[in-house]
């Protein structure tokens, strides 16, 4: 997700495009409010087990994952703030990206690497026919729709690769306008809110195992932060799985950036009486898009794997630390969810686009679910 | 996008090296762990 990293940050900023620049002291007190809710979390993760343990919310309370209390936080720490006027001023320390980012690099260094080798074969293949199949699919319905073609491009790519970020790529493959891009990342944080929660259950009631369970999760919903909260909630297993997978469909993001550039520039430009335009180079493109987070998350779970066969049980220790800032990284990222989502560029685009992400999500999800069975059966971490 | 401001630009190269800032410091902070700079139950 190169740019991505860009993304929930978009989707909130995209929101407001000339928002103006507020001084670096608040941006420290933003990310002061992120990590105060992160503490809040890992507060609520114990305390409300241990406080409800007896009543008839005993097997509530200990189903309620860390993911579940941050993302509520988030919201409601959002609303409070946009009440209080301070939201918008406070918005530069809520970095989505960049926390989910060096979670996921810290989260490297619990896998291990022969997990990473396993599940980059099935990986590959879902991530090829998946994003493939939802992009075309998308194409097309938002061309029944009578979708603007480049709209139409950052919608296909937004479902079917990895959300705001694949949006913000196709936005600079394309030359979308900023009005389409707010939008279309206002509507992955949408879509990808409930879904949280909701392939967690649907996990449970189809009756998944974890690899599976990871790769639906992490096929299906756009942000990567999110396929990371609804992962955690499900299971460690499931949140390793989820994150190989979405890094694999991260990597497509340049193909994709490649191909949609090469498509406007010869086909939809002429035809539009646009001038071609001097472009990068195709492998400039890719390396811009490439999301440097996975050279990140392969070195550590390299290195985690050979410190853990060198210095065995007396390395554990330092494994368990950076497994806890793993956690503090991860619940940063799910609270900054909450905090960044906004609504208000949704309102002026009408349903027309609403109409084909909801069509397009639910065909991800059948195609996805199909694949994650065949591709993860008999998979064991 | 085709209304990219050079603010905006400037704050695109911010971003990719946002992307590198994430690797390097998830990095240094499992190094930090595995030699023990970061001492084991300080971070809850």
């Amino acid at each position: 997700m190169s740019e991505s990293e860009t993304a929930p940050r978009e989707a909130a900023g995209a929101a407001v495009p000339d928002a103006p620049r507020h001084p670096w002291y608040w941006a420290l007190l933003g990310v002061g409010v992120v990590v105060a809710l992160a503490a809040v979390t890992r507060t609520l993760e114990t305390a409300v087990p241990e406080a409800a343990e007896g009543t008839g919310l005993a097997g509530v309370a200990k189903a309620v994952e860390y993911p579940v209390y941050a993302v509520v936080l988030g919201l409601l720490g959002n609303a409070l703030l946009t009440a209080t006027g301070l939201r918008d001023r406070l918005a530069g320390g809520f970095r989505t990206e960049f926390f989910i980012k060096t979670g996921l690099v810290l989260l490297g260094s619990t896998v291990l690497f022969d997990v990473i080798v396993k599940a980059a074969g099935p990986a590959v293949l879902q991530a090829l026919v998946l994003v493939a199949s939802v992009f075309l699919f998308t194409w097309w319905l938002g061309g029944r729709f009578g979708l603007d073609d480049r709209l139409r491009a950052l919608l296909a790519s937004s479902v079917s690769i990895c959300g705001v970020s694949a949006a913000i790529a196709a936005a600079g493959a394309v030359q979308a306008r900023r009005e389409q891009l707010a939008y279309t990342a206002s509507l992955v944080i949408l879509f990808a809110l409930p879904s949280i929660f909701l392939l967690p259950w649907l996990v449970e009631l189809l009756g998944l195992n974890d690899a599976q369970a990871g790769a639906w999760i992490g096929g299906n919903i756009d942000t990567t932060a999110a396929v990371a909260a609804s992962g955690a909630i499900v299971g460690e297993g499931a949140l390793q799985i989820a994150s190989i997978v979405k890094s694999t469909q991260n990597v497509l993001m340049g193909v994709a950036a490649v191909a949609l550039t090469a498509y406007f520039a010869f086909r939809v430009a002429p035809a539009q009486g646009g001038a071609a335009q001097a472009r990068p180079s195709w492998a400039r493109t890719l390396w811009d898009r490439f999301p440097k987070f996975v050279l990140g998350f392969l070195v550590a779970s390299v290195v985690a794997t050979v410190w853990a066969g060198l210095a065995g049980e007396a390395g554990q220790a330092g494994l368990d630390t950076a497994k806890a800032l793993r956690d503090w990284f991860l619940i940063a990222a799910f609270t900054s969810i909450g905090l960044e989502f906004r609504v208000g560029s949704l309102r002026e685009a009408g349903w027309r686009p609403i109409g084909v992400f909801a069509v397009a999500t639910v065909f991800n999800l059948v195609v996805g679910l199909v694949l994650a069975v065949l591709l993860f059966r008999g998979f064991t971490l | 996008m085709n209304d990219r401001t050079p603010e905006r630009a400037g704050a695109a190269r911010f971003r990719v090296s946002e992307d590198w800032a994430a690797v390097i410091v998830g990095l240094v902070l499992l190094g930090a762990s595995l030699v023990g700079l970061i001492p084991a139950g300080l971070v809850p």
